[in-house]
């Protein structure tokens, strides 16, 4: 029986968006992929901010917001993204449009602010992202892009990222088509190595295609869809290397304009967040015959499968014999603290909310390695496919939301009884105050993750969380010393009566506080209240 | 100075809709909806959730391709509906972003649709009340969002019901023009027109007592507070406490005392509690004054409240620092006759000990500050009182009586000093300045601590937001004892970079070491 209602209470609308993971085999009646509901405060954002994170890692580029200055302000450096070299992405740029520019276009203050930056900075490529406001009033980005670009001979890309014009998925896509402008053609003979590939795969969603022995030319590869938060791709190149393959660029962490131009000279692309950068590794693969697959650094079975399935597809013996040593060397060299803390924490429930389902599914084994079960699970932008393989990887009883808002969240972690929550920023808070440890996942964190060494930081902020004495203290949440007389009333924990044996304070507002509690229906309604969570 | 005309490099401002976020969330029992595209409220939320280390909900009509087409009617309708299901508020602020505005939506009128619709009426005890603001991100920054807001919270809770709605301030003007208007006022001028006032009132009703500075109507003898700039919740809770013991009665808008600084209790309730009770606001017409803080931008509540109401306004810097917490001390006593209690006679004479304490450390010492042009004005104060040289004084938002008031006060206490005072900046030509006046010191939020890491000067973290330490909202400046904290940490920073007292090295041993050298003496000692 496929139980769609009642999971948590919540907006008749929303409901399709929650299921509950049933027995094997049957098909997953989850709503996905749409717009988000008015009013329902989804934790998505817009199309530009889809756009941003995607190409906000490159390095060396001026990302100039041709908008009011609210779009550029907040995002300014938010991602986290580590950069070896120059940190021109860290500086926000903007055209600051006002209501003069809304009345009379922008296009004038555009051009002139990019020569301006053109001029100040010399970057090799300035990406301009247009917002809302540019679509509404028809700016012709395109037109002034060309310009500029003939003018600094420079690439001037447009990226047509309007928040309002469709959701996230959208902004990713717009960023794609962006970097495909910054990818150059490579020398004629590697086109002609790669016709024979083409010719091999009739379907264009194959994984793999098998070749003969490479010549003495190293193996290349790419990363798509690693944004290097934190540094996380640094521990992911060596292993590659160490193998004997050379990463020629990881789309767009720690990537500069001129790197990602070589991007088209690699045999194989390995595609890690598959809802932003599918979209690019499929284009790579029609134009220049590069085939992709999706693989996972997170985790010590995922990145086991990524090392062997590259040495796989490169059909070297030599190759796949480092991966095993490297395997070998590396996962007995973090496994006594993954078995310490697995120790500690094996059993604890965890919910995960990630933006993208490549993530959440990688955090499925992630947990699995750590001992921990998942019983929450939800991404903001997943698609049909990303959830059919979610809901064959968790297990029974497991709840599967879609784009989840706050209340949503709240209840789920006090019926679920989780006590993880891995998600962002905007989640962590909910968590905290439900009681409920946190990992933070997203592009604020400041700890690698990926690679083996991200793996032990990983347990180690999980062990961290969930093991700190706070939560003790935060079972308790009032403090109710035992009264002296017995005539004076005990005070229910958490319920503020007006029979309160407190001070009575002179101050009004704190009087108007206390009286509202009988009426529940303006702080909670009824059957809405979160309850206290039993963590 | 990189000279840019055109583009803005990282912003030292946020756009209006974040002020009138803060401004909402300080009111008890409201939810906030932005009309327009998903990503400002999501935005929005990441800012102040950084900052304020709390959930924060602040709802969106999503708009898509198809309501910039044809009109966001459906979304704003829809929206509110979802809100009201879900989180139940008393109160609900629509405020406008820049795509609502340029499509054109008139919100006003789909507000009074939707009322019809769902049969709200407009009795404010039983009904929700729906409060549109104007607050496009193209207009002036957050701190016109910020004024905005509460000018149609006010408005909206103290409307004769009589009188059709008034009409609201017209678009085009700005709010920091709205001082050309008025003549560039000194404090003793200020005082002096009050004074004027003051007889002239008297005179008017001859039979009045003369105990009472203003004539009470039928007044509930309190007194409304009102900021033109957002402060920390733990500047609302001091200021409430200086009230709780002068006033008496207060009326503080917008208290984000408890909503942006909840303590972690037993239930996690849909919308914090906390905030200005509705019934109060509906009685700001009958208090005796509107006390304003803030005097570079023109706050437009308490003029509000004068002109409509009768409610005699007045303003005063905001209280940070000793001469401007004591002209907040003064206006007080102005209005309400009531004495000074004696636990802050003994904080301002605690502040004045450790103002003297510290005198030489701080004597010369080369400043620059940046935030918000009010916060700005009364922290410049602060440092020209303690004997700091603010060499450079600037603001993000474009304020054209920025400089005049800046420039006054310093000929006020310190005449031979001559700053750079520069507004609507950015970062990077916040850079070049500071480059040129070579500060010791830096204050203002943690956005600068990019300048602050290249020159290698120490940061102060004052303002919004601050995301790179904790206890943003514990942040104390206003009051004799914000002052004494605020002291204390700049004080304390320029010790630190200065290494005043310096640490002796200890002289390091052999034998210490480790290298299995023994003590010659060990076996006699034994």
């Amino acid at each position: 029986m496929i139980e769609k209602t009642g999971i948590v209470d919540t907006l008749e609308e929303r409901q399709p968006y929650i299921t509950r993971k049933q027995e094997k085999g049957q098909e997953i009646p989850l709503a996905c992929d749409n717009n988000s509901l008015a009013g329902a405060i989804s934790q998505r954002a817009c199309v530009y901010s889809g756009a941003r994170v995607v190409l906000n890692p490159v390095t060396d580029a001026v990302h100039l917001v041709h908008g009011p200055i609210g779009c550029a302000g907040y995002t300014w450096d938010i991602r986290g993204a580590k950069s070896s070299g120059v940190e021109t992405n860290r500086s926000s740029f903007s055209t600051d449009m006002k209501e003069i520019d809304v009345v009379f276009g922008g296009e004038k203050k555009l051009s002139n602010a990019i020569d301006e930056l053109a001029g100040i900075y010399r970057p090799p490529v300035i990406f301009v992202y247009s917002t809302c406001i540019v679509g509404i009033i028809g700016d012709d980005l395109e037109a002034v892009c060309k310009t500029a670009s003939k003018k600094h001979n420079i690439p001037v890309i447009p990226v047509k990222s309007e928040g309002f014009k469709g959701n996230k998925s959208d902004g990713y896509k717009a960023a794609c088509n962006a970097l495909k402008q910054l990818i150059k053609r490579p020398e004629k003979k590697t086109v002609e190595k790669k016709s024979e590939i083409r010719s091999e795969s009739k379907k264009p969603d194959i994984k793999h295609s098998k070749i003969e022995k490479m010549e003495i030319k190293k193996p290349k590869i790419n990363i798509l869809g690693d944004f290097n938060v934190a540094g996380d791709v640094w521990l992911v190149k060596p292993l590659f290397e160490k193998m004997g393959i050379e990463v020629i660029v990881s789309m767009t962490g720690d990537s500069t304009a001129e790197s990602i131009s070589r991007a088209a000279e690699a045999d194989l692309n390995l595609v890690q967040c598959s809802g932003s950068m599918t979209y690019l590794a499929k284009w790579m693969q029609q134009e220049y015959g590069i085939p992709y697959q999706t693989v996972s650094f997170f985790g010590i079975e995922d990145i086991s499968i990524a090392l062997r399935e590259t040495a796989e597809y490169f059909g070297s013996e030599e190759m796949k014999k480092k991966a095993e040593k490297i395997l070998e060397a590396e996962t007995n060299r973090i496994m006594p603290e993954i078995s310490r803390v697995r120790e500690s924490i094996k059993g604890k429930k965890a919910a995960i909310y990630m933006g993208g389902p490549a993530k959440a599914l990688t955090l499925i084994k992630g947990f699995a390695e750590l001992g921990m079960e998942v019983v929450i699970i939800g991404t903001q932008t997943g698609k049909k496919e990303d959830y059919e393989q979610i809901s064959y990887s968790v297990r029974d009883g497991t709840v599967i939301v879609d784009d989840a808002n706050p209340l949503e969240l709240a209840d789920l972690l006090v019926k679920q009884k989780a006590d993880l929550m891995v998600a962002g920023v905007k989640e962590r808070f909910i968590a905290y105050k439900l009681g409920v440890a946190f990992c933070d996942f997203n592009h604020d964190r400041v700890v690698e993750f990926e690679g083996f060494d991200g793996f032990v930081n990983f347990a180690k902020e999980v062990d961290a969380s969930i093991n700190s004495p706070v939560w003790k203290a935060v079972r308790q949440r009032t403090l109710n010393p035992e009264p002296l007389e017995p005539k004076k009333t005990m005070v229910e924990s958490g319920q503020e009566k007006a029979t309160i044996k407190e001070e009575v304070s002179e101050k009004p507002y704190s009087k108007k506080c206390k009286g509202l509690a009988p009426k529940p229906e303006f702080l909670h309604s009824g059957q809405d209240a979160v309850v206290e969570s039993e963590v | 100075m990189t000279k840019r005309n055109y583009a803005t490099v990282n912003p030292c401002v946020m756009c209006q809709p974040m002020g009138s976020a803060l401004a909402f969330k300080g009111i008890e029992n409201t939810m906030i909806l932005y009309h327009g595209s998903q990503g400002c409220s999501t935005y929005m939320r990441l800012h102040l959730a950084h900052h304020f280390r709390e959930p924060v909900d602040i709802a969106s009509s999503s708009l898509s391709e198809k309501g910039a087409v044809y009109g966001g009617r459906e979304n704003l309708k829809k929206g509110l509906r979802n809100v009201i299901n879900r989180y139940r508020p008393k109160v609900i602020g629509v405020a406008t972003t820049c795509l609502a505005e340029t499509i054109g939506d008139d919100v006003p009128a789909i507000i009074r649709e939707f009322k019809e619709e769902e049969g709200i009426g407009d009795n404010p005890e039983k009904d929700i009340i729906i409060i549109p603001v104007s607050t496009p991100s193209y207009g002036e920054s957050h701190v016109s969002g910020y004024i905005k807001s509460l000018d149609a919270i006010v408005r909206k809770f103290t409307e004769k019901p009589e009188s059709p709605e008034k009409p609201k301030i017209p678009e085009d003007t700005e709010i920091m023009d709205y001082m050309e208007n008025m003549e560039i006022m000194g404090y003793t001028d200020i005082l002096e027109k009050e004074k004027a006032r003051e007889s002239m009132g008297n005179a008017k009703s001859p039979g009045m007592k003369k105990e009472a500075p203003y004539p009470i109507k039928t007044s509930n003898g309190k007194l409304n507070i009102i900021p033109v700039e957002s402060v920390s919740p733990a500047d609302v809770r001091e200021m409430k406490e200086i009230l709780a013991q002068t006033a008496g009665g207060y009326i503080f808008l917008p208290d984000i005392s408890d909503t942006f600084d909840a303590p972690l209790r037993d239930h996690l309730p849909k919308i914090a509690p906390g905030g200005t009770p509705l019934s109060e606001i509906a009685d700001m017409p009958d208090s005796r004054a509107s006390l304003g803080l803030g005097v570079v931008s023109t706050n437009l509540a308490v003029k509000y409240l004068e002109t409509s109401h009768g409610v005699p306004g007045h303003n005063v810097p905001i209280p940070i620092g000793l001469s401007n917490t004591d002209l907040f001390f003064m206006e007080l006593v102005r209005i309400l006759g009531c004495p000074i209690p004696e636990k802050y006679q003994k904080e301002r004479g605690r502040l004045l000990d450790a103002m003297v304490d510290v005198h030489k450390y701080l004597y010369g010492v080369k400043a620059a500050v940046y935030g918000d042009p009010d916060t700005v004005f009364s922290l410049t104060t602060f440092m020209l009182e303690l004997g700091m040289n603010p060499v450079l004084v600037t603001t993000g938002s474009k304020s054209r009586n920025f400089e005049k008031r800046i420039k006054q006060i310093f000929e006020e206490i310190r005449p031979e000093l001559e700053p750079v005072v520069l507004d609507g900046i950015d970062f990077d030509s916040l850079k070049d300045a500071v480059k040129e006046c070579s500060p010791e010191i830096l204050i203002g939020n943690s956005n600068g601590r990019y300048i602050a890491r290249a020159l290698d000067i120490p940061l102060v973290r004052v303002g919004l937001p601050i995301h790179d330490r904790v206890g943003a909202q514990r942040i104390l400046t206003v009051g004799y004892r914000g002052a004494l904290e605020l002291l204390d940490r700049i004080t304390n920073i320029i010790l630190e970079a200065t290494d005043t007292f310096t640490a002796p090295v200890q002289p390091e041993s052999e034998i210490y070491a480790g290298n299995g050298a023994e003590n010659e003496y060990a076996e006699e000692l034994q």
